[in-house]
């Protein structure tokens, strides 16, 4: 179980993609003007991380070097393919409002980065631990961030209304230079409580 | 004719931005625009892979892919294209322009992840461009990359020997400059109709 | 002993043509401007204004005490209150300048580094944040003395009427400031005398101003606009005049800053005539701010016989 839950928590904390390690940014921005957005783009995320992880780490003896990283690309456009035809199945505005970034799960940094840095070395219950952990960090942000993004630039909350009815949205909060901003300060936020660099 | 093509390509460089209005392929804008030269390559490799991926997974999709009725397959087959794509590009400078490889072939890995290669394969679908479309809007959209880029580049230098603050050196400043970078970007929302 | 280390805060070498002269040249510029604001608009400009100049001015000394800084004001928030106030409906509701210079001083400039550092035109991503954020409350004009019209009064400004009814507005009215609009830019008559007094100082040169207007003419000759009309309307010369010659956010050489006052030409007339907006300066400034660091670079002079072998830059 330790074994499990390890990375699962450095994904979540330590190494946090968004925040700490920088990558997996396209769809955080995109998506984050709502905050179910977050939930629905994470929770996608997580099921390839974890799925890809999963699967790299059980092959990982039989892999030769030259080729890994299309053999890596194959397995996760495979659950990225699965994800996309179930969303678009069960979840069709949620599919309408994602749209493009979800087969874009495939080029997820994210996602191939830790498939090269820790699935193809690491055991498999390890790598399943990190797939989730990842996965759940990177939906943690995406809620905070559509969550303050929405709640300001909105005044509603998961739709919510939660600001009183005098107050104007600032609607800048869910536009683009919205976005830019309130990663910005999440960052300088983490900095300067003293986050990894 | 001519004014729709002008149109699409001033929509995809300046009115939709692909990178500060669409946040399309932002892990490369951020990891590589820290110096004017390296964005310059980056910027040089994105055009030439995403013109060729465009062309290439166009006729991919047009006469295999939809006459085969293996529609599903559009995203691994895609992904496949560009990766292997890049490979040949890499090998294929390597060997006949040594020059040309020195100057962006380190960037040619790190584009095989560039989403907005991808991204503008699958629009090139959902929009139903037909072949010049196709062509025409990536090389729109490279260029916006371009242009975003090499601007950002050229502020962050500029940042890098400036008294920021110590919480916000480094990426949060960086943050901070695109989003103003694309407030400034949002004055073209609209225009000619885009 | 203390008196042995003067330790003082720069400049060392005191010279007439500091940041403080330059922030008092251009307050005692803004003056004619700000008194045809009031003529035109009344108490509810000198509301807007008082609270503008205040607020920056309060922002600013809170940001410096939490960064622990101990500099003197130099002037520059006032100068940003003040054209920030100036570009603003003086229909805005209160807490619009409040916001607005919070994100003038904090955001666009003492992020930055404050004074000097920063890269965009604070008073401008100030007026576009909220124009961005807040719309409607952005958006509602009045005539001047309070007049109001049968039409709507979010059309009260030339550039509007133009866009959405097709309707001139007189030149003697643009010219003396007879009309709708922001504060500041409505009577090009006090702006001119206003900017005359830059140029008789020596603040301001002409290699920005005069091809960024000059532009804005040329283009609407050839797409067939009336070039006087495009001149005097919107913010253009109180823009071309006193924001886009701002030292920190443009060129230092001189083709960069033509290539600048050009580039904001073209940019505004394009927004003008083909975008979504009635009006393009802000934005167009603000493009070719962060266009200037590769101005600058790409403008360097050679000196005499460089040359960096076989290759050109």
């Amino acid at each position: 179980m330790k074994r499990l839950l390890r990375p699962l928590v450095n994904g979540i904390i330590r190494e946090n993609p968004i925040l700490i390690l920088m990558i997996g940014l396209c769809p955080t921005l995109a998506v984050s003007s709502a905050a179910i957005n977050g939930i629905y783009m994470g929770l996608a995320a997580t099921f390839v991380l974890a799925g890809s992880n999963l699967l790299v780490s059980l092959i990982r003896k039989w892999v030769p070097d030259q080729i890994r990283i299309p053999i890596f690309i194959t397995i996760i456009a495979t659950f990225v393919t699965i994800v996309d035809m179930v969303m678009h199945a069960y979840a069709p505005d949620m599919y309408n409002i994602l749209g493009i970034f979800i087969p874009l799960i495939v080029v997820n940094c994210i996602i191939l980065g830790r498939a090269e840095a820790f699935a193809y070395h690491n055991g498999v219950i390890e790598s399943l631990g990190d797939g989730i952990g990842m996965g759940l960090g990177f939906t943690l942000i995406l809620i905070v961030l559509g969550g303050i993004r929405e709640l300001l630039g909105n005044g509603t909350l998961f739709g919510f209304q939660i600001m009183p009815s005098s107050y104007k949205p600032v609607i800048i909060m869910i536009l683009p230079p919205g976005a830019f901003l309130t990663i910005g300060f999440l960052q300088a936020i983490q900095r300067y409580r003293g986050g990894k660099s | 004719m001519l004014t729709h093509f002008l149109l699409l390509f001033i929509g995809a460089l300046l009115v939709n931005n692909i990178l500060l209005i669409r946040f399309i392929a932002l892990c490369s804008f951020f990891g590589v625009s820290n110096s004017m030269s390296t964005s310059i390559g980056m910027g040089m490799a994105v055009t030439f892979v995403m013109v060729l991926a465009s062309s290439v997974s166009w006729i991919l999709w047009h006469f295999i892919l939809v006459p085969l009725h293996l529609e599903f397959l559009e995203i691994s087959a895609f992904i496949l294209t560009i990766a292997a794509l890049v490979q040949f590009v890499e090998l294929f400078l390597k060997k006949n322009s040594p020059s040309l490889y020195r100057a962006m072939g380190i960037y040619l890995p790190l584009i095989t992840t560039n989403c907005a290669i991808l991204a503008v394969a699958f629009i090139n679908v959902s929009n139903h461009y037909n072949f010049i479309e196709s062509i025409i809007y990536s090389i729109g959209v490279s260029g916006g990359y371009t242009l975003a880029i090499v601007m950002f580049a050229g502020i962050r230098e500029r940042i890098a020997s400036a008294p920021v603050p110590k919480a916000f050196q480094g990426y949060p400043i960086a943050f901070i400059t695109a989003s103003l970078m694309s407030l400034a970007f949002l004055g073209f929302k609209g225009l000619f109709g885009l | 002993m203390g008196e042995r280390f003067y330790v003082s805060a720069p400049p060392h070498i005191k010279s007439r043509y500091d940041a403080r002269y330059i922030m008092h040249q251009v307050v005692i510029a803004l003056i004619p401007p700000t008194v045809a604001g009031i003529i035109f608009f009344g108490g509810r400009a000198i509301l807007i204004l008082l609270i503008s100049v205040a607020s920056s001015v309060l922002w600013q000394r809170l940001i410096l005490y939490i960064k622990g800084e101990r500099k003197p004001l130099d002037g520059s928030e006032i100068v940003t209150g003040l054209l920030l106030g100036l570009n603003l409906s003086p229909l805005v509701p209160w807490w619009i300048p409040v916001v607005g210079t919070f994100v003038a001083i904090v955001l666009a400039k003492e992020l930055f580094g404050g004074l000097g550092f920063n890269i965009f035109n604070p008073a401008l991503i100030a007026r576009a944040f909220l124009l961005v954020s807040w719309p409607m409350e952005m958006t509602t004009w009045m005539f001047p003395y309070g007049a109001t019209q049968a039409t709507s009064l979010t059309q009260a400004t030339p550039l509007t009427l133009l866009k959405l009814q097709h309707t001139y507005t007189p030149y003697i009215n643009l010219f003396l400031g007879n009309r709708g609009g922001c504060i500041g830019e409505t009577s090009v008559l006090a702006l001119l005398i206003g900017a005359g007094y830059l140029f008789y100082k020596g603040v301001i040169d002409w290699k920005i101003p005069v091809p960024y207007i000059s532009t804005v003419g040329i283009l609407a000759l050839i797409f067939r606009q009336d070039p006087l009309f495009h001149i005097m309307a919107g913010g253009l010369i109180l823009g071309a005049f006193f924001m886009a010659t701002d030292y920190t956010t443009t060129p230092i050489t001189k083709s960069g800053r033509i290539i600048f006052g050009i580039g904001c030409g073209i940019i505004t007339i394009l927004v003008r005539l083909f975008g979504g907006y009635p009006e393009g300066v802000s934005f167009s400034i603000l493009f070719m701010n962060a266009m200037t660091p590769l101005l600058d670079r790409w403008t360097i002079p050679k000196p005499f016989g460089y040359k960096i072998s076989g290759r050109s830059v």
